[in-house]
């Protein structure tokens, strides 16, 4: 007998200011081209700058205001990126937080863990194999990393 | 400005530590040091109370480079005690790093700098000293001086073949390179990285023959793994020690070397390709276990160090087994 497995409608997009992210945003739209049930977060983790970066800590919090807007228009570009194809607006929302990240895939991990999503959708950064040795691939990480739901990598 | 130390004080310091200036010779005494060109041979830096009588600007090579003089970076003595110290005064740098074609942010943190160095005081694989601010708020660090020299001096006058340095000298240099990756993965483990991991960036310790790390101000925005770079310096060097230096492929081709019938393009560093990281192919007695982790920074890996501890099990894996 075939087992089934449990697993819900919800989609997270995980994005950046990227190319690859708008690619990822377009293909969950034109995949699913808001089909019932499905409920869709689009996600974005501020990587808490390190205070090293600025000169003194009123520059940080300056960056931290002007990223955190960027960050804002960017979110609700792609959310109307999702409603223009038939999404219910009720079911896209958007969220950015701000963390200290060592690793990006694994806080993009662990704010998946908070909710119940089964599919998490990101792009592919398109690496060299170099610039993936020495900066890693968060795209990389994120499948090699995921437990408990189902990964999409946009090319 | 008023002088908290008067130049009576100074002359008579000065003399019980170095060379003693005329009498008429006035000391340019700075509390504020945020020009570092202004703070010259013979002026007196005042951090925290303690007077530093400046010798000169340090210098840097790399590489058979010319000497680079470092105007942010005074060699200096204490008055308080004699001890000569380097004292590095802020200089924020930030700049565009380009490695293999691919950009980077970089720039130098004094406050980076200041943080590792507390929390290293105690730790026998790293520079010591402090940080301290100016009246500016500069934070300017006195570090002590390491009697020594650069680990890539140590091969430039070493005169044996391969063979009798691997078998001879080898195991102890990499047992002390191993105890620099744990102080790396030290620094990682308290949230650190390095920045600038580089062979000359390890100094020979003439004292004990401790490997010791030094300059830690570089920092960089990280993508997905702060430690990455981090990684790749260290297989860098692991590549280096090695092969007792770089072992590039325009000398192989120069001297016709037999193992170029075998060399493929997986065989070279991942980002310098003119260095070898298969090394077995032209030392084959190299062990399987010590080259295969040499691989793992070459262009034929299939897989890259996430980490120190990975590293660090695959060195003391080969340590056990040879």
């Amino acid at each position: 007998m075939n087992k089934e497995y449990p697993f819900n409608k919800n989609v997270l997009i995980a994005v950046d200011e990227s190319e690859n992210a708008r690619r990822a945003v377009l293909y969950v739209a034109q995949l699913l081209e808001g089909t019932e049930g499905f409920r869709i977060s689009i996600l974005h983790v501020i990587n808490e700058p390190e205070e090293d970066f600025f000169p003194n800590p009123e520059e940080r919090d300056k960056w931290i205001i002007q990223h955190k807007n960027k960050v804002d228009k960017m979110l609700e570009e792609y959310r109307q990126i999702l409603i223009n194809r038939n999404f219910d607006p009720d079911t896209v929302s958007v969220q950015s937080t701000r963390r200290y990240c060592p690793s990006m895939s694994k806080c993009i991990l662990e704010e998946k863990d908070k909710t119940e999503y089964s599919t998490i959708v990101v792009g592919r950064q398109g690496l060299s194999r170099t610039e993936e040795f020495l900066f890693g691939s968060i795209s990389s990480k994120i499948v090699n990393y995921a437990r408990n739901c189902t990964v999409w990598v946009v090319e | 400005m008023k002088e908290s130390i008067s130049q009576k004080t100074l002359h008579k310091m000065v003399a019980k530590w170095a060379s003693p200036k005329p009498e008429t010779y006035r000391f340019k005494i700075y509390k504020d040091t945020s020009d570092f060109f202004r703070v010259e041979y013979g002026s007196v830096v005042v951090l925290d109370e303690r007077p530093f009588l400046v010798l000169h600007n340090a210098k840097e090579g790399r590489f058979g480079l010319d000497d680079e003089e470092k105007f942010w970076v005074k060699r200096a003595i204490d008055l308080i005690d004699g001890s000569k110290k380097i004292i590095k005064l802020v200089f924020y740098e930030k700049f565009v790093a380009n490695i293999a074609g691919i950009a980077f942010e970089c720039f130098r943190s004094p406050r980076k700098e200041a943080r590792i160095l507390n929390l290293v005081k105690d730790h026998k694989n790293f520079m010591h000293g402090y940080g301290v601010e100016d009246e500016k708020k500069n934070i300017v660090r006195v570090l002590d001086i390491i009697n020594g020299k650069p680990l890539n001096d140590y091969f430039q006058t070493l005169d044996i073949d391969h063979k009798t340095y691997f078998h001879e000298q080898f195991p102890e240099i990499l047992n002390k390179y191993i105890e620099c990756i744990k102080a790396i993965k030290f620094l990682h483990e308290h949230g650190e990285k390095h920045g600038d991991i580089r062979r000359d960036h390890i100094f020979i310790d003439r004292k004990n023959g401790d490997f010791r790390w030094i300059d830690f101000d570089y920092n960089y925005q990280h993508r997905e793994n702060i430690y990455s770079y981090d990684l790749f310096g260290l297989g860098n060097i692991l590549i280096f020690l090695t092969g007792m230096g770089d072992v590039l492929t325009p000398d192989l081709k120069k001297q016709n070397h037999p193992a170029l019938n075998s060399l493929t393009d997986g065989d070279v560093n991942l980002v310098f390709h003119n260095r070898l990281a298969n090394l077995k192919k032209v030392y084959p007695y190299i062990p399987e276990n010590l080259n295969r982790i040499l691989l793992h920074f070459s262009e034929s890996a299939n897989w890259f160090y996430d980490n120190t501890s990975q590293l660090l099990e695959d060195l003391e894996e080969y340590m056990q087994t040879k």
